[in-house]
């Protein structure tokens, strides 16, 4: 379902030109878990943000269920964004000034589903992290595991096709981190395709597929994918 | 853009969002008031005086000697003086009086049926001794009864019958007609059209006036005179000379057209007026300037929060909206405690100056300029706040 | 010193990083406090106490000694001649004058152009109750008719050439007057001793005869004069003096709290000898208020400074909140470079110190501003208003006052600002 053909982005700032990504070639499949490592610096956060149309590209093309992004307005990427893409930040962002609930309905609101109906699926994204006894909470009144969590519940609580998780542990303990890790492999098991960002070799062993990228390219091991290299 | 969430957001910025409640609240307060004010010396200066404030002139003058303050010298002093000015190109009538029309006070008495002092009196009734000419100069039309043509004297007291304007006629004899009746002025030989007299009178169009030689001039008199259409500015301009060349001991006291006594008379007003609108408008000013600030500060502020909800799917245009309903969210507010604050500064002026009431449809449109301004203020920095990227406003350091 | 001029150099730098929000700042505390001061000298002046150690020892008496009845009237605000013979029965003041005033003409010989005068007709302790400082020659010792003449010194200037005239003789209508002294420079503002109608806001007379010669000679009142009964206004000396004309002011002074008592028991008495004498139909209502609180007595504050006062006010306090608001982005915006310095090792108290060197600058840059606005504020308003033209003045107490409420308004909008920005959480600063 998505598939980055030849695919560059550059950084320019005044004194230097960074090639975050050169010539990117991937592709996945629906209901894939795809872990991406490599070196700090390396584009990981930036495939991520292009992926999730946060970022716009150079050159090549990117598909998303064989549609190129290439061209659409902002109102138009902001809907498939909406519509199919859910996002976990490693600093979770959620909205200080909302309740847990207000901010899993954040993007459900977006999409102009009814309030009774967002209320629903929120409180359902809730229930599924465990948190739903507090929902009118404020992120404040969290840990950092909880507030992960309901990170996590409103990233899927539009049913969103695809995940993309930046680091989405880099900032817990390890038990949390493996609450999180379980609640990711739930999710993918109910057909969502995931893909996340991680330091972490272990995590990068549970996934379906390990890409790892240096230097803004993707690493050989990665090319000799042997499932990657079938679907190509 | 949900308002509940509005709401929530700016309730956890109480301290700001109040700041800015009531400085809106208080900038509606003073506009709706100014335009109130305006409005009403608008009014005032528009009034029907029932005079020709364009084509009239009056002249204060007095003799700088006082053999000629005395009769018969003031006698013809005065026709000289008048025949002179009626000599003038572009001049129509001329009369005099001990004071002119359209002023705030100056000579006046009690007037009374004698027959009912008690229920009848009218205190503060201008009185006023003219030349015969004095109606054809004002162009006031007769309505009852006939114009005395000269001074009535009776062992050298004046005894000049009364003309009065109608209203005043009719307040002081309810029951039929004026013209005949006694009063303790003198009997009444005319009732003719309304004119503006003094401003502190019971009633401005009240007036008495008598055929007759001035009373004392060591107050001054007064030239009327009335012009041709479009000639005021002319005679005006010569008045002074030909009275010095008539007597030069005089000194002449002052100069204006009608228009010029009829805006003195609201002067005052019209100042308050002049800077409380000058004052409203810098308010809104300020206000624009703040509203601004605030936004740009908050697009500042919240970057974060903003390139959260673009990575949720929000739309630029959404993000736009929602701060600009923010903005007018803030605004309606504000207008609401400003409608408040108007009632309470109206109460506040009215104890100090007469000021009208507020009627309702000002406070909507107050709050409609204050919703343009305060929009065209929030256009700059909430189009930047939008175009803030996701990417780097949701990364973490 | 070096130092400070180090802090001085940091905030101008600071300035100049984002000048717009500092312009704006600038510009709105100079707005408020300038339209505030424009208005505030007209309402300081107009309340302003010209005899402050006597204004509460004058007192004007007032009666109900009038042919008519009326249940609640006001005292008549100026009095009849005959009145104030009855009033100066009592020796309980240490002095009292009555007076008014009227228009004359002068001129040196009769060949002269009248010079328009303003004359005031009062009595030798006019001058001494209300201090009026004398240059040369005396004051009458009575106010019997005398053709004598006392002039201000601008007067004498304006006549003369020069002031030293006393026993010179000049015209007044006409008549001969002889001068028998001059005023030295004397302005009093509110002109407190004859605040009817509004015209303490007026100038102070320039020529001064004797209250009889007034009477005897026909001057009328070119202020309020009213008459109760059928007196002739043309007849001062007759009419004017036995029957009900009114028109003028009478000032006693009073300087203890005793002979104050004394004085309200004599006008309860009079009032009550009256009334048996038939002379008082209404019911008595004696008033004596000082010259401190006559302007309020007479209901002639005026209503439109003070309307505009308590906006200019709410507009201050606007401007106040709009310009810490401001300063506040704008610290914000810096408190990267702060939270730095705090991290480098500067101490609270020199941040303190940089502060006030901002707070300085910012009263310099305000009180320029506020200056160059308030001008231009109390020409608008004079043009406006040109009856308070007068009072118009902008005096020592006035400029330190300003300077004051600038450095006031300036700590506060730096301060608050100021404190968010240095005191905050510094890790969080730095993190951020
Ligand atoms: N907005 C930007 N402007 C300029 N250069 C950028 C920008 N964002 C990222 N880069 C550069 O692009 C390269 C890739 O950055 P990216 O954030 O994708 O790294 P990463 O792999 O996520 O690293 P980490 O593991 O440390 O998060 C880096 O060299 C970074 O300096
Ligand atoms: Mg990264």
């Amino acid at each position: 379902m998505i598939q980055l053909k030849n695919l560059s982005k550059v950084f320019r700032t005044e004194l230097i030109e960074t090639h975050a990504l050169r010539q990117i070639e991937l592709q996945v499949s629906e209901g894939e878990f795809v872990a991406l490592t490599g070196p700090s610096g390396s584009g990981k956060s930036t495939l991520l943000n292009v992926l999730g149309t946060l970022e716009h590209f150079d050159e090549g093309d990117y598909l998303l269920d064989g549609q190129s992004v290439r061209g659409l307005s902002d109102r138009q990427l902001s809907a498939l964004r909406n519509e199919k893409i859910g996002f976990i930040f490693q600093g979770f962002n959620l909205i200080k000034d909302y309740s847990l609930l207000d901010n899993i309905e954040l993007p459900l609101r977006y999409r102009g589903i009814s309030a009774s109906d967002r209320k629903r699926r929120a409180l359902e994204a809730l229930e599924l992290v465990g948190l739903a006894a507090r929902k009118d909470y404020h992120p404040s009144q969290l840990s950092g595991g909880q507030q992960q969590r309901v990170a996590i519940a409103r990233a899927i609580a539009g049913q969103p096709r695809i995940l993309l998780a930046d680091e989405p542990t880099g900032n817990l303990d390890s038990l949390m981190a493996r609450q999180v890790m379980e609640l990711l492999e739930q999710i993918n098991r109910q057909g969502c395709t995931i893909l996340m960002v991680t330091h972490d070799p272990d995590q990068a062993r549970r996934a379906s597929r390990q890409v790892q990228i240096v230097d803004g390219q993707l690493s050989d091991a990665a090319m000799y994918d042997p499932l990657a290299a079938k679907l190509a | 853009m949900s308002l509940h969430l509005l709401l929530q957001s700016l309730l956890r910025r109480k301290v700001v969002t109040g700041l800015l409640l009531v400085q809106l609240a208080m900038t509606l307060a003073l506009l709706l008031n100014s335009i109130v004010l305006a409005g009403q010396t608008w009014q005032k200066l528009h009034e029907d005086t029932g005079l020709d404030l364009t084509n009239s002139l009056t002249v204060e003058l007095k003799p700088t000697t006082p053999a000629l303050r005395q009769y018969p010298a003031l006698a013809d002093l005065l026709e000289r003086q008048m025949a002179a000015v009626r000599a003038l190109p572009g001049v129509v009538a001329v009369a005099y009086s001990n004071q002119p029309p359209l002023q705030r006070g100056g000579t006046n008495g009690n007037l009374y049926d004698p027959d009912n002092q008690e229920r009848s009196n009218i205190n503060n009734v201008p009185v006023y001794q003219v030349s015969k000419d004095f109606f054809d100069v004002l162009q006031i039309k007769v309505l009852e009864g006939e114009l005395p043509q000269a001074p009535l004297l009776k062992d050298g007291e004046d005894i000049s019958p009364l003309v009065l304007t109608q209203s005043l006629a009719q307040k002081l004899f309810p029951n039929g007609s004026a013209v005949g009746r006694q009063t303790n002025a003198g009997t009444v030989a005319a009732v003719v059209d309304d004119f503006y007299g003094q401003r502190n009178g019971v009633n401005s169009n009240y007036n008495r006036i008598q055929v007759a030689p001035l009373y004392s001039v060591d107050w001054g008199y007064n030239l009327l005179v009335r012009t041709e259409p479009g000639q005021a500015d002319a005679v005006q301009a010569q008045l002074a000379k030909v009275l010095q060349q008539v007597d030069s001991n005089i000194e002449i006291l002052y100069l204006r057209s009608f228009n010029e006594e009829h805006n003195r008379l609201y002067r005052n007003e019209f100042g308050l007026a002049v800077l409380l609108g000058l004052l409203s408008v810098l308010m809104l000013l300020v206000t624009m300037v703040s509203s601004y600030s605030n936004a740009h500060f908050h697009a500042l502020k919240r970057q974060q929060e903003i390139g959260i909800k673009r990575a949720l799917g929000a739309s630029k245009n959404m993000i736009f909206m929602e701060l600009f309903c923010e903005n007018w969210l803030n605004t309606v507010a504000g207008a609401m405690l400003g409608a408040v604050a108007a009632l309470a500064l109206n109460q506040g002026l009215s104890a100090v100056v007469s000021i009208p009431a507020i009627s309702w449809w000002l406070p909507l449109l107050a709050t409609l300029v204050l919703l343009i301004c305060v929009s065209a203020a929030t256009w700059y920095p909430a189009r930047i706040a939008t175009s803030v990227s996701p990417a780097t406003a949701t990364k973490t350091l | 010193m070096e130092q400070f001029f180090y802090y001085l150099k940091v905030s101008w730098v600071s300035i100049k990083r984002a000048p717009l929000p500092y312009a704006l700042t600038v510009f709105i505390l100079s707005l408020g406090l300038g339209v505030f001061f424009a208005n505030a000298t007209f309402y300081y002046q107009l309340n302003s106490d010209p005899l402050p150690h006597k204004s509460d020892k004058l007192f004007f008496p007032m009666m109900m000694l009038v042919p008519y009845e009326c249940a609640d009237c006001k005292p008549p605000s100026v009095l009849s001649y005959a009145n104030v013979q009855k009033l100066k029965s009592s020796d309980i003041p240490t002095a009292e004058a009555a007076m008014y005033s009227s228009d004359g003409y002068l001129r040196l010989d009769s060949t002269a152009l009248p010079t328009p005068v303003k004359v005031r007709l009062t009595e030798p302790d006019f001058f001494h109750m209300l201090e009026v400082p004398l240059l040369h020659g005396a004051i009458w010792p009575d106010s019997k008719n005398r053709q004598e003449i006392v002039l201000s010194k601008a007067m004498a200037e304006k006549m003369f050439g020069s002031t030293d005239v006393v026993g010179k003789q000049l015209l007044l209508d006409d008549r001969s007057f002889a001068v028998v002294a001059v005023l030295d420079d004397w302005q009093m503002l509110p002109r407190l001793y004859d605040a009817n109608n509004g015209n303490h806001v007026n100038e102070v007379e320039d020529v001064y005869i004797p209250l009889e010669t007034g009477y005897d000679l026909n001057y009328l009142s070119n202020t309020q004069s009213q008459t109760f009964d059928d007196a002739d206004y043309r007849k001062l000396a007759s009419d004017g003096r036995s029957k009900a004309l009114h028109q003028l002011q009478y000032w006693v002074q009073l300087d203890t709290e005793a002979q104050q008592q004394a004085y309200q028991q004599f006008m309860a008495n009079l009032a009550e000898d009256e009334k048996k004498a038939g002379r008082h139909p209404s019911p008595v209502n004696n008033q004596l208020p000082a010259m401190r609180n006559i302007v309020a007595y007479f209901g002639g504050e005026s209503g439109d400074i003070k309307a505009f006062a308590l906006v200019t006010l709410l507009f201050l306090v606007v401007c106040l909140f709009n310009a810490s608001h401001l300063s506040l982005n704008r610290y914000l915006s810096n408190q990267y470079e702060f939270s730095l310095r705090r991290a480098l090792g500067a101490s609270r108290w020199q941040l303190q110190q940089q502060m006030l060197a901002d707070v300085l600058l910012m009263t310099v840059f305000a009180i320029s501003g506020a200056l160059l606005i308030g001008f231009g504020g109390t020409a608008l308003m004079n043009y406006l208003w040109p009856i308070n033209a007068l009072f118009a003045r902008w005096d020592l107490t006035l400029m330190l006052f300003l300077l004051a409420l600038t450095f006031a308004a300036s700590y506060l909008v730096t301060l608050y600002p100021a404190l968010r920005a240095s005191f905050g959480a510094l890790n969080q600063q730095l993190k951020e």
